[in-house]
């Protein structure tokens, strides 16, 4: 073989060896490496260990009085706050920000959406004591001529304003338990629930019940009135043939809650897969069986019981059976309605066990913040949850849509920050407008979570990879670098020729060549 | 009479740490039910799986919280004697493919990708409800697995596999998002014990049929079918599960303590050092029914006078009575009544120039009114506009402005 197609042959295997390691592995690399989107961790993770520190939610209150003139009354009033809130570790800071009743600012907002911001009214009376209003946001203090001498008026005002107007604040957000659900009765706060009404009679006789017109003239309002917390859906239907397995009861004497709820079946009315919101409650207006239960339930005492059921709703149990052809009429439905809109107060976790509302208004004012809160918390363990996870899992995909999630997310959280920081901003639409974004900062941090294309079969045995790459690479890699070897080792003919026999021709060489390449 | 009950529940929860008795804390419950093998000789994973729902359903799970996952439907199969049935015992006594059966995942929907996403719940848009796992931090969620699996690995239709880390990752991904309470996982496999030796997320209870190079065995075959029908492990776990009731106090320390090599054929084992309470005080119920806790609602007759009052207040317009729905239904007829004013202010504003002529204020007095000067000369303006109209030619046509005539603001 001649020297020139010795360096041709070597130039070819030195460029094939290029194009395996030049081309070959940066493709195969990029075709089989997992795509992984570069999260903020480290800021994540801050977060999460609540190293920047940057919630102080600020919530103004106004302080009026018609009686005197107290021109430095708020600043009094805010030391005494400020103290008050101090003496109790705080794991969310949170502060009042006290101020002079300002008319124009307050009148103009009062009558075009209600009353926006919280009053502290100061009332000369013979005594002191305070009182929440039931339909506004207001507290009123009782002050006499002495407290005023003493000066103990500030203190007075400190105290009913941290301590009973903003109560569910000064509770949950001073305690070890902060901002972590713990209420067994509640569901989770959602903003979409679905209310499934449902009318279950244990007979096939047909049935009506005005439920249309008293949904309307009940319920309606109250979905209304809560519209800024929740978004209510309805639906209603009615049941033949199902009275709950109520009537297994009738033949016991002493009926007790245990027996309750091992008896009672509410399979049928877990229906929530057939509606897109992810929470529901539910109302069972249950009427026994005629053939079972001629007598009526023996447990039942009046002519209906109403129960709860954690995180369900409420049933209504009715003691006698309905007759043919019967019609429920909203005055039958209306103390039913009563009770219930109570019910889903306790259910939506706006006030434990069964203790009195003082003030509805207040304390849906407060519960807006809390849930604030928890969601800003909630979507910052999710983050620190997905950011842990990735790390984790280094063979987890990270697709880009991930990583815009995240990152709109923590805008969204400081956007949401700075409307909670605020002190001169506290009205009904700073705080819906907060919660709606809360929501979505929510739904955000989970769609990131749960993203898809993050699911992958994380663990892969060895013998796994081997079974798949040998039979592709094996060959290419075998051929290429023995190949490469052969050619480094081989020695051009007229080199060889020339230490082994230096006086033959060359025209045995280009034989010798021929029979090489045949 | 149920009053009393109320007292002596919540005396009874706070006894409850005294006397040692460690409660569940999950307030609902789910189960997720794999069958892997596909073929009509794998007859008996599908009848483990159908007799394993039909007993959380008796015992109360409802079906929108039961996952089942069929890897193949032997109930239509062309050699069932029995079409459109499933049977666990020779004697065919209960039909286990009846008609409120209700499966998730079918035939290759049973993937081992599925699987997964149906734990991590991650799903594209599209995913049904009924086809989710929709757990959360309350939920007890009981896994039941049966195929054909080796060391550390279970084989998905016979074209693929799961091996133990995979389950184990999963599972951490439902702790990281507060997926679950408490884990009760099952499997029925050769070599079963393998697939829950991996994991290491809290609160996981594991119990498998066989031990490490172990296999599990069918318990009987059925002439008639001519596959066997039902495995040892589980034939002796349903055995014990259909003593159970929804009040059963019975724990899962008793169904542990009846497997025994005799019956099994196998070691079967069990995992708890992830499992935070101790197994005599873990009921069957707690992963095997769904009781839902009824409390007796106090205060009706304040609601029936509430009621009475507002529909009685209706007619004679009586005092605000405190109540949340009466505060509803007083901020609505405020609202209401605001936007009826506006309404109103906003209808009557024509007049107001005729009724400013005369020095008087007409939006005060709504409804009908003695003062008759807005009527007339609603009355004159009508008939000007008819005369003006009369008078227009007919047969004139409207000819186009051109730019020039057009006025500088049009």
């Amino acid at each position: 073989m001649p020297s020139t197609t010795f360096k041709l042959r070597k130039l070819i295997g030195v460029c094939l060896l290029a194009l395996y390691l030049l081309l070959g592995v940066p493709v195969w690399y990029k075709l089989t490496t997992t795509y992984r989107a570069p999260l903020p961790i480290e800021y994540i993770h801050a977060l999460h260990e609540d190293k920047l520190q940057d919630i102080h939610m600020v919530i103004p209150v106004y302080i009026k009085c018609d009686t005197y003139r107290f021109p430095d009354l708020h600043e009094a009033v805010q030391v005494q706050v400020n103290s008050l809130l101090n003496s109790k570790n705080q794991n969310v800071p949170w502060s009042l920000q006290l101020m002079p009743y300002d008319a124009k600012k307050l009148q103009d907002s009062n009558t075009s959406k209600g009353a926006d911001y919280h009053v502290v009214n100061l009332v000369l009376d013979g005594f002191v004591g305070f009182s929440l209003a039931y339909d506004a946001k207001e507290t009123t203090v009782f002050f006499d001529d002495s407290s005023v001498i003493t000066n103990d008026l500030p203190f007075f005002i400190a105290q009913t304003v941290v301590e009973h107007a903003f109560e569910l604040e000064w509770s949950e957000l001073s305690s070890e338990k902060s901002l972590k659900a713990t209420n067994s009765m509640a569901i989770s706060y959602r903003p979409n629930i679905h209310v499934s009404i449902s009318l279950l009679t244990g007979d096939g006789y047909p049935v009506s019940w005005e439920i249309d017109s008293t949904l309307k003239k009940y319920f309606s309002p109250l979905r209304k009135f809560l519209s800024p917390l929740v978004n209510f859906t309805v639906d209603t239907g009615i049941l033949y043939y199902n009275d709950l397995n109520l009537h297994t009861l009738n033949t016991r004497k002493n009926v007790t809650w245990q027996d309750l709820s091992h008896s009672i079946d509410l399979s049928e009315l877990l229906s929530m897969n057939y509606f897109s919101e992810s929470a529901s409650l539910n109302l069972a207006v249950v009427f026994p069986s005629e053939q079972n239960c001629k007598h009526g339930l023996s447990f039942i005492n009046d002519n209906w019981d109403g129960f709860l059921v954690p995180q369900w709703g409420m049933i209504v149990v009715n003691k006698y059976p309905l007759k043919q052809n019967s019609s429920l009429t909203e005055r039958y439905l209306t103390p039913i309605m009563y009770q219930f809109a109570t019910n889903i107060f306790q259910l939506l976790g706006l006030k434990k066990d069964s203790q009195e509302l003082i003030s509805p208004s207040i304390t849906i004012d407060s519960f807006k913040r809390i849930t604030i809160l928890q969601n800003i918390h909630k979507a910052e363990e999710t983050l620190w949850s997905l950011a842990k996870l990735t790390q984790a899992f280094q063979t987890m995909s990270i697709p880009k849509e991930v990583l815009r999630n995240v990152t709109e997310a923590l805008e969204l959280r400081l956007q949401i920050v700075d409307m909670l920081n605020d002190p001169f901003q506290g009205d009904d639409e700073l705080w819906n407008r907060a919660l709606i974004l809360s929501n979505q900062l929510v739904e955000l941090s989970e769609a990131a979570f749960f993203h898809g294309e993050m699911v992958q079969q994380n663990f892969f045995p060895q013998e796994h990879k081997l079974a798949v790459y040998l039979p592709l690479l094996g060959p290419i890699t075998v051929v290429t670098f023995f190949g490469f070897i052969r050619l480094i080792k081989e020695k051009p003919d007229d080199k060889k020729k020339r230490s082994n026999e230096p006086e033959k021709p060359t025209g045995n060489v280009v034989e010798k060549t021929y029979e090489l390449e045949e | 009479m149920l009053g009393i009950w109320r007292y002596i529940l919540i005396a009874l929860s706070v006894l409850q740490p005294v006397f040692g008795v460690i409660e569940s804390k999950h307030t609902n419950n789910w189960a997720v039910l794999v069958s892997t093998s596909r073929f009509w000789f794998n007859y008996r994973h599908m009848a483990n799986v159908l007799s394993m729902y039909r007993t959380v359903k008796r015992l109360g799970i409802p079906d929108s919280q039961i996952i089942l996952m069929l890897s193949d439907d032997v109930a239509c199969n062309s050699r069932n004697l029995f079409p459109g049935s499933v049977f666990n015992n020779q004697d065919h006594a209960i039909d286990l493919y009846g008609d409120s059966v209700e499966v998730d995942y079918r035939g290759y929907e049973v993937t081992v990708e599925n699987f997964i996403r149906l734990l991590t719940d991650r799903w594209y848009e599209d995913q049904p409800k009924s086809k989710r796992l929709l757990t959360d931090e309350n939920s007890n969620i009981f896994i039941y697995m049966t195929g054909h699996g080796g060391d550390d690995f279970l084989k998905f239709q016979d074209a693929e596999e799961i091996a133990s880390e995979d389950i184990a990752d999963a599972f951490e991904q439902m702790y990281e998002k507060k997926r679950y309470n408490e884990i009760f996982f099952m499997v029925d496999t050769c070599q079963a014990n393998t697939m829950y030796s991996k994991f290491y997320s809290p609160n996981i209870l594991a119990v498998g049929s066989s031990e490490i190079d172990e296999s599990s065995y069918s318990h009987h075959s059925d002439v008639e079918i001519g596959v066997a029908v039902i495995d040892r492990f589980t034939y002796y776990s349903l055995d014990f599960l259909e003593g159970i009731e929804k009040d059963s106090n019975t724990t899962l320390q008793d169904l542990f303590d009846s497997y025994t090599f005799e019956k099994v054929h196998s070691h079967a084992g069990i995992r708890k050092d992830l499992f935070q309470r101790d197994l005599k005080d873990v009921l069957i119920t707690d992963f095997f029914a769904n009781v839902q806790n009824v409390i007796p609602d106090q205060g009706k007759d304040e609601f029936i006078s509430a009621a009475d009052s507002k529909i009685s207040g209706d007619n004679k317009n009586d005092s605000f009575v405190p109540n949340i729905l009466n505060l509803a239904l007083e901020r609505t007829a405020w609202e209401s009544e605001k936007i009826r004013e506006n309404e109103t202010s906003a209808g009557v504003s024509p007049f107001t120039k005729t009724s400013k002529l005369n020095g008087n204020n007409w939006i005060r007095q709504e409804g009908s009114s003695t003062n008759t000067y807005p009527h007339i000369i609603a009355v004159i303006v009508v008939l000007f506009t008819s005369t003006i109209y009369c008078l227009i030619p007919r047969s004139a046509s409207p000819t186009s402005t051109t730019k020039g005539q057009r006025l500088p603001y049009m």
